[in-house]
């Protein structure tokens, strides 16, 4: 560039003028206020507005910390949120490493990454509808494993009950699993294998001091991530169970906004709030580990 | 006894030999170094002492035990990579300490041998940041401080200062080079870079597609290049294409143009050799102070300031030829077109076999 150019270029872009960039992002914002801002907002309003009055009240909460099948709602969604947040983790993890890190072959990868990019992103009435195909009492599967003498339903497992719908989970968190935990592996140099057996250190004591203290801020991240992304599922247990015999804090506030069960309008919004205030603590605790990852990663 | 062998090392990938016929031996305290252009087997060599590869041919023998086929943690060889090696997940005394962590040490005798090695690399002030708190080149000395710390009986470095800017790493170089000497250790430095090679080195192997092609002091490997990729590789060059007119005198023809050349110089040629002829830019000089052997006429084509030196591109016969003087403030520079007269001795004059390869 050259000098002339340099010293023009201030004036080419006045600041008075509109930028048209700004045309560019305004869907975003509007998108986020529409469908983000302004229904969390709601919510937050609503939860502490008499349904009837419209006055400030404590009412909802008061009523969601007494009512025992709302917290047993929050007690099964933090459960089922848990146990496939952590199998989907460890899963993932394990998936992902040995495809990018176990010298296969490279189209192993990609092909593990297509998948993962999919599977991640099906859920809902299709994913529970393959499951019924498959698991339930009259399966696919379920039958082939009768025809060679063993019956799942004999030993305890059922599609509609907590572990069956932790493994339905499990088909999309460990893939979105392996897609978010990707970079923090490429991340790992071959460097730091190599200084560390160098220094003397056996492969064991390279994943105690090295590997895995540098991989925990994402592990956890990730895992705190999944967590999340279960407990707002809603459809895929919806549509599994009918609605009735998981109560998940997600079917609890369906239920309530379509006056349903008790047709408590405040009730249904603070059981929302409750949903709001974890996915925010998920949220951030999932950028602050992140944020600590890439410094060491980058 | 040697300290360190490399005996008939070779190293194959696929069938396709990178090393080959890979003999040298190390004597203890020495400081050698690699040098040779992109992809030559330089990193290959390195980490076959190191461990990380396995040699498909010959041994490597350290302190009189041949070490060929032991696992890199049990070596006890120091390896100091590129960049981009130090543990980010710990601090600067961490990273020194870590090596004598594994080993089990006391925490104070890993303190005390920490606080010493912060004390050579000068990083005292640093021990507690994290590597990314750090410049390059404080984060290339804490990795050298870190492989030091475990005592080891070489020292290994591949290229570690070339991702550092020029400064640093004319500045970073000259204190490894003093660390090593005051340590007495014994070290292999990589590098692609000449003058880097031939400023901090005892000795320098010059490879080039995987085999040696002379191991010498830099004064030997700069001044008397055995092969025409040596005196290519190695300093700035210039060469031509002549042929050997007479022998016995040392004459050679470059395109009608008549160099002489030393007897010594003409061992094994006979009248009628194609060859390659070579003199180094600073062994030329105007000629109207002093004739030498070689007096040539030619034309001025270009000046180019490099700071101390001042490099002038002559044209003689059809050949571009470059003549390096130093520079100083009383410098009477010829002109560019001007036609001048210049001038070297017949030892300037190397000789080579064919095609130039660099
Ligand atoms: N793991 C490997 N598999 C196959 N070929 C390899 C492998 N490692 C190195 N090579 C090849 O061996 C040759 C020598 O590589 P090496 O890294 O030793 O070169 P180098 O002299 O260090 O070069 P540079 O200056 O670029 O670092 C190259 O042609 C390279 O492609
Ligand atoms: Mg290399």
């Amino acid at each position: 560039m050259s000098q002339s150019q340099k010293r023009d270029a201030p004036k080419a872009r006045p600041v008075s003028q509109m930028s048209w960039a700004w045309l560019g992002v305004m869907p975003f914002f509007i998108f986020a206020f529409m469908f983000l801002l302004y229904p969390s907002s709601t919510i937050v309003v609503r939860t502490f507005q008499d349904a009837e009055t419209g006055s400030f009240t404590l009412k909802n909460i008061i009523n969601l910390m007494r009512d025992p099948y709302v917290l047993g709602a929050y007690s099964l969604s933090i459960k089922i949120s848990i146990v496939t947040a952590l199998g989907g983790a460890i899963f993932g993890f394990l998936l992902a490493y040995a495809a990018i890190r176990g010298g296969l072959p490279r189209f192993m990868r990609s092909s593990l990454m297509t998948f993962s990019g999919v599977a991640s992103n099906f859920a809902g009435v299709p994913l529970a509808f393959a499951f019924i195909a498959l698991l339930s009492p009259t399966g696919m599967l379920t039958n082939w494993l009768k025809a060679v003498g063993f019956n799942i339903y004999d030993y305890g497992f059922t599609l509609f009950k907590f572990w069956g719908l932790s493994l339905v989970y499990m088909y999309f968190q460990f893939p979105l699993m392996v897609l978010i935990i990707t970079p923090a592996i490429d991340g790992l140099r071959r460097e730091w294998v190599e200084a560390s057996e160098n220094l003397g250190a056996t492969t064991f004591q390279y994943w105690r001091y090295v590997a895995f203290p540098i991989l925990l801020p994402s592990l956890l991240g990730c895992t705190i991530l999944l967590f999340g992304n279960a407990f707002g599922a809603f459809a895929t247990a919806q549509a599994l169970t009918g609605g009735s015999a998981m109560n998940l804090a997600t079917i609890v506030i369906g239920a309530q906004l379509r006056g349903d069960v008790l047709g408590d309008l405040g009730l249904g919004y603070a059981v929302a709030f409750g949903m709001v205030i974890v996915m925010t603590v998920v949220m951030i605790g999932y950028s602050v580990l992140q944020r600590r990852a890439e410094r060491w990663l980058k | 006894m040697k300290h360190l062998i490399l005996k008939n090392i070779s190293k194959e990938y696929g069938g396709t030999t990178v090393v080959r016929d890979f003999n040298l031996e190390i004597e203890q305290g020495e400081f050698v170094s690699f040098l040779g252009p992109s992809g030559c087997g330089k990193t290959t060599t390195l980490r076959m002492v190191a461990g990380f590869e396995m040699p498909t041919t010959g041994t490597i023998t350290m302190n009189g035990a041949e070490i060929t086929n032991n696992p890199p943690n049990q070596r006890n060889v120091g390896m100091i990579f590129q960049a981009y090696a130090l543990f980010p997940n710990m601090t600067v005394a961490q990273n020194i300490g870590f090596g004598l962590k594994i080993r089990k040490e006391t925490e104070s005798a890993i303190k005390e041998r920490v606080d010493e090695m912060l004390a050579l690399i000068s990083l005292q002030k640093h021990a507690n940041k994290y590597p990314y708190q750090l410049s390059g080149g404080q984060q290339q000395r804490v990795a050298l401080a870190r492989a030091l710390a475990n005592r080891p009986q070489v020292l290994l470095l591949d290229e570690p200062l070339s991702a550092l800017d020029a400064k640093i790493r004319v500045s970073l170089r000259s204190e490894i080079r003093a660390i090593q000497k005051k340590m007495g250790i014994t070290a292999i430095f990589v590098t692609h870079d000449q003058e880097e090679a031939l400023s901090i080195s005892d000795r320098i192997v010059v490879m080039y597609e995987g085999r040696i092609e002379q191991v010498g002091t830099p004064f030997q490997v700069y001044n008397f290049p055995e092969t025409n990729f040596v005196a290519n590789f190695v300093g700035t060059l210039n060469s031509a294409e002549a042929e050997v007119v007479d022998s016995a005198q040392g004459l050679l023809n470059m395109d009608g143009i008549q160099f002489k050349t030393s007897q010594e110089e003409m061992k094994g040629r006979s009248t009628g050799d194609k060859i390659r002829m070579s003199i180094r830019p600073e062994r030329l000089s105007f000629a109207a102070e002093l004739k030498k052997d070689n007096v040539l006429d030619c034309v001025i084509e270009n000046i180019t300031f490099l700071g101390s030196v001042v490099r002038i591109q002559v044209k003689i016969g059809n050949a571009r030829f470059n003549m390096d003087t130093f520079n100083n403030p009383f410098l009477e520079l010829p002109k560019i077109g001007d036609k001048s007269q210049v001038t070297c001795s017949q030892e300037a004059v190397l000789v080579y076999s064919g095609e130039a390869t660099a």
